[in-house]
């Protein structure tokens, strides 16, 4: 009976340092940031977000739809001025943690604009063989093709 | 029948054919090109109109407008539209001139609001509002305690208006400033635009 107790109190114990243990990392890693912290979650998210507005600017350029990607870089940009003001205010739990939601947001997201990036080029570039080249070319065939068939038929008139 | 005498008609056929054909390349070739280069800021109210924007505030009330800002630069845009607050003693942004010429407010922004803006597309943010403040009767003044801008609070201590006794308010100013991102400086710019809202902040 003694060392059923005793088991029992070991593994509440036990259960009581996993929880203090998991509470103490969730609070260094959230609460306890430094400004410096802060400032380094805000410049890494800054820079993100350069990156990835140059993607998409690459892509609209190229002629791809962009609109549901500059909403997605809107949305990171809104979390960015948030943890700004926090840190601008002194909280720099809160700064980090928008910071890095930011960041989060926005993996992936230069391969998806390399991706509609390259898509719109190939589209442009069938869209330039057809309607550019194509159109010019075919109507000088129409052109030509009809002098030959008017020659044609004044000779075979003769 | 000679083949002459249908030769306007042949002729007629195939210059039309030919058109047909070459439409699609003369729609790229006879285009004007795009000689204006600009961005478009505009504010509305909360039924979309450009008229009757809020402007007998009360404290702790929402307030809803929309911020529109339109690009034809003829490329995608990162803006930052900088949200700032003034008295009637302190200096408006410049808007009017050459664009390098105009200057911003050197008021801090209270919240930057970032925009990306496609080319040749449109963007409206809505923005919900709410000042708190107190009245300080003996120095008749308002002295703000913070803004709340779309659910996110940002501080305004320090921020007064004084008591106009010419127009009989207590008249403060929300602008917007808009700034662009300069992909070679990696800076952003005042962009030479601001919108305003001219508020009377009610004390009862």
């Amino acid at each position: 009976m003694v060392w059923v107790l005793r088991f029992r109190f070991c593994f509440v114990l036990l259960f009581v340092l996993v929880l203090v243990l998991a509470f103490s990392f969730v609070s260094i890693s959230c609460f306890g940031a430094s400004s410096e912290d802060a400032f380094s979650a805000i410049s890494d998210a800054e820079d993100r977000i350069v990156v990835c507005y140059r993607a998409v600017a690459e892509a609209d350029r190229a002629g791809a739809n962009v609109s549901s990607l500059s909403g997605v870089l809107n949305e990171a940009g809104w979390l960015l001025s948030r943890a700004k003001l926090a840190y601008s205010q002194g909280d720099f739990g809160s700064a980090v943690a928008y910071a890095n939601e930011c960041r989060s947001m926005l993996d992936g997201f230069v391969d998806e604009a390399d991706g509609l990036r390259r898509d719109a080029e190939a589209a442009a570039h069938w869209d330039f063989m057809v309607n550019f080249v194509g159109s010019a070319v075919g109507a000088i065939c129409i052109v030509a093709g009809g002098y030959a068939l008017w020659v044609f038929l004044k000779r075979r008139e003769k | 029948m000679s083949i002459k005498e249908y030769g306007l008609l042949y002729w007629i056929v195939v210059g039309v054919l030919a058109l047909l054909v070459a439409s699609p390349f003369l729609s790229r070739v006879l285009v004007y090109p795009r000689t204006e280069f600009f961005t478009e800021l505009w504010i509305l109210n909360a039924d979309h109109r450009a008229e009757k924007y809020p402007f007998n505030i009360t404290r702790n009330q929402n307030y809803t407008v929309y911020l529109g800002v339109g690009n034809r630069l003829g490329y995608c845009a990162y803006y930052t539209v900088q949200v700032k607050f003034r008295n009637q003693s302190q200096e408006a942004p410049t808007s009017f001139g050459p664009i390098e010429n105009r200057s911003p407010s050197n008021l801090p922004s209270l919240f930057n609001v970032s925009a990306f803006v496609a080319d040749e597309q449109v963007l409206e943010v809505p923005l919900t509002f709410s000042f708190d403040y107190v009245w300080d009767e003996s120095l008749s003044k308002v002295n703000f305690l913070g803004l709340r801008l779309n659910g996110v609070w940002v501080n305004m201590t320090g921020y007064t208006v004084s008591w106009d006794p010419e127009i009989s308010e207590f008249r403060g100013f929300l602008f917007f400033e808009l700034w662009l991102h300069n992909s070679r400086a990696d800076a952003f710019q005042y962009h030479g635009r601001f919108v305003s809202l001219r508020f009377n902040m009610t004390v009862a």
